[in-house]
């Protein structure tokens, strides 16, 4: 049974349809890419997922739950962690801190106004072993806005891994990093979910990271979905091959 | 030194403090400690929430005039009275701060000064219940409970003072350092991405705005009793602008701070308001000044010269570190 299921998922805004009726289904432990031209809809369909968007027409259904018209931070209480294309970090706060409030944000104890000891020792213990995880240990009493852009985009993968999601979502990990950046962060990712209990679903332009890392690829265009299958087929797609790579081997 | 050291040898000198002051230096410092009572209250929103509240007369006032009401209707002792109006206040203070969370940025600064204004404007509507614009003077001081009486007495008045302020600022200290107030920071620092980790951030805000009001409330419970008459200059929208101000000169999100800006401002303007009516034009000269060149505020000074500056990678000045980083 798929963990994440949209059916027709639909948002438009005025008369441009960014996401046209999009069919997908993601099986648990899944890497799943999707792609597709500028202005495809990718990253709206991931803010209508996440509950940043309220969708035009269609749902989607999470664990067998409908999740959309859900406030974002509701969606993300179910267990559905994001990352955003352009990087969403605490800037004056430790990266440890940055880890540290995304791991509270699910357990009990969050809202403990007094004390609550326990509750920041488990989510500084969380904390730690997600920075350990995207190799950011020695960063951790270093304020957010003081690393590199790819330590920061890695940081809020580590923020996303520190919430225990079921689901990832990361829009655009590698964006803006630098070809070394881009070839340590896929390391780094490949490792981090070599043991298969992350669902993940990715945005993202470059597409020797989509080969080295997913599963299964959504191609995106014009919000529809042109293509849904492993990756040797989706490359071997004409239609994806006119509408994107543009011929990528 | 840590902090608890620190903490428990302020209180200690400041208990000396009756012992060597004039007594007629003890009225001005009641109203410093008061004041910088307030100041606090209104970081937690500033400081720690980055919520700017130009309403924030408003805590201060209600919980005056309830303090007022409740002394000179019921003749409650003292302490139940003050109690009684933070609680009261706290629960006004509920749908207001339902209402002016719904925003933040300029409209909650509007919103909050509007609510503000909207008591100001009820004083004059209900003359016959709040005095309209003489106020309400004769301002019991009732004993009790278990005949308590110490407060009659301006030292222990001042007592009574000092244990409020010191027991708020130990609970406002908890209060940011609890797992609630890791999600105040967040926030602060980005708000939607505290909303897509999973926080009800409403809430939250909600929650900070009413705690502040109470602490706010308990600042002007303090001080109507102590004055012995509650006017509506006690909810004149000025005093929300200057004390804004004590808690940036003083430095945000520090809580100690702001006690410090309170309490030196209402301390400076006692003693300069004597030799010189240019009193307000030093006082804006002095914020000009912070702003420009002393964001961190007083606090942020003092303690600047004792604690070394974090680590930033990638900066010129910190070599070792950018080389740990590359």
């Amino acid at each position: 049974m798929p963990i994440l299921e949209c059916t027709g998922l639909t948002r438009r805004f005025g008369a441009l349809v960014a996401v046209d009726a999009v069919d997908m289904a993601v099986e648990p432990g899944e890497i799943r890419a999707v792609i597709g031209p500028n202005g495809a809809g990718k990253s709206t369909l991931f803010n209508v997922i996440t509950g940043v968007l309220a969708p035009s027409a269609g749902r989607a259904r999470f664990m067998d739950e409908t999740i959309t018209g859900l406030p974002v931070e509701q969606v993300a209480q179910k267990g559905i962690a994001r990352t955003f294309q352009l990087t969403h970090l605490f800037p004056e706060l430790s990266a440890r801190d940055n880890a540290r409030i995304a791991a509270q944000a699910r357990l009990p104890g969050r809202m403990k106004l007094i004390g609550g000891a326990s509750v920041i020792a488990q989510s500084v213990e969380r904390a730690e072993q997600a920075l350990d995880r995207l190799h950011l240990s020695r960063f951790a009493d270093v304020p957010a806005n003081m690393l590199s852009h790819g330590d920061q985009r890695l940081l809020e993968i580590a923020m996303a891994v520190a919430q225990a999601p079921r689901l990832l979502m990361l829009d655009e990990p590698t964006q803006g990093l630098s070809i070394e950046e881009t070839d340590r962060a896929v390391e780094i990712l490949r490792e981090m979910l070599a043991d298969g209990d992350l669902t993940v679903i990715l945005v993202e332009h470059d597409m020797e990271v989509v080969f080295k890392l997913a599963h299964r690829i959504t191609v995106l265009h014009q919000g529809r979905v042109i293509a849904d299958d492993v990756p040797e087929k989706v490359k071997a797609n004409d239609e994806v091959q006119r509408a994107y790579l543009g011929g990528f081997e | 030194m840590n902090w608890k050291t620190g903490f428990v040898i302020t209180a200690f000198v400041a208990c000396l403090v009756p012992l060597v002051s004039p007594n007629y230096m003890m009225t001005v410092i009641i109203e410093a400690l008061i004041f910088g009572l307030f100041a606090m209250s209104l970081d937690l929103l500033v400081g720690y929430t980055r919520l700017y509240s130009f309403g924030h007369v408003a805590a201060y006032g209600l919980g005056a005039y309830t303090s007022a009401l409740l002394l000179l209707h019921f003749n409650l002792p003292l302490p139940i009275a003050i109690i009684l109006a933070v609680a009261i206040s706290m629960a006004i203070a509920t749908p207001i701060a339902w209402v002016c969370t719904r925003t933040h940025g300029v409209s909650f600064a509007m919103l909050t000064l509007a609510f503000a204004q909207l008591g100001y404007a009820i004083l004059y509507g209900f003359k016959d219940f709040t005095g309209g614009s003489n106020g309400l003077a004769g301002i019991p001081r009732p004993e009790g409970p278990f005949g308590l009486d110490f407060f009659q007495s301006k030292i222990g008045y001042f007592y009574m003072v000092l244990f409020c302020l010191l027991g708020s600022y130990l609970l406002c200290r908890a209060l940011v350092n609890s797992p609630f107030g890791a999600v105040l920071a967040g926030i602060r620092e980005n708000e939607p991405k505290t909303a897509a980790l999973g926080y009800n951030t409403r809430a939250y805000k909600r929650i900070v705005a009413i705690a502040a009001y109470g602490f706010g409330a308990l600042a002007g419970a303090l001080y109507a009793p102590f004055a012995g008459f509650a006017s509506p200059e006690l909810f004149f929208w000025l005093i929300s602008g200057t004390v804004l101000i004590m808690v940036i000169v003083g430095g945000s999100g520090t809580l100690i701070g702001p006690i410090i800006g309170g309490v030196f401002f209402l301390m400076l303007e006692n003693q300069l308001s004597e030799v010189t009516s240019l009193w307000p034009l030093i006082f804006g000269s002095i914020f000009i000044a912070f702003v420009m060149f002393a964001p961190q505020g007083i606090w942020g000074l003092l303690t600047a010269r004792f604690t070394k500056p974090p680590v930033q990678p990638g900066s010129d000045r910190d070599g070792e570190a950018a080389r740990a980083h590359s």
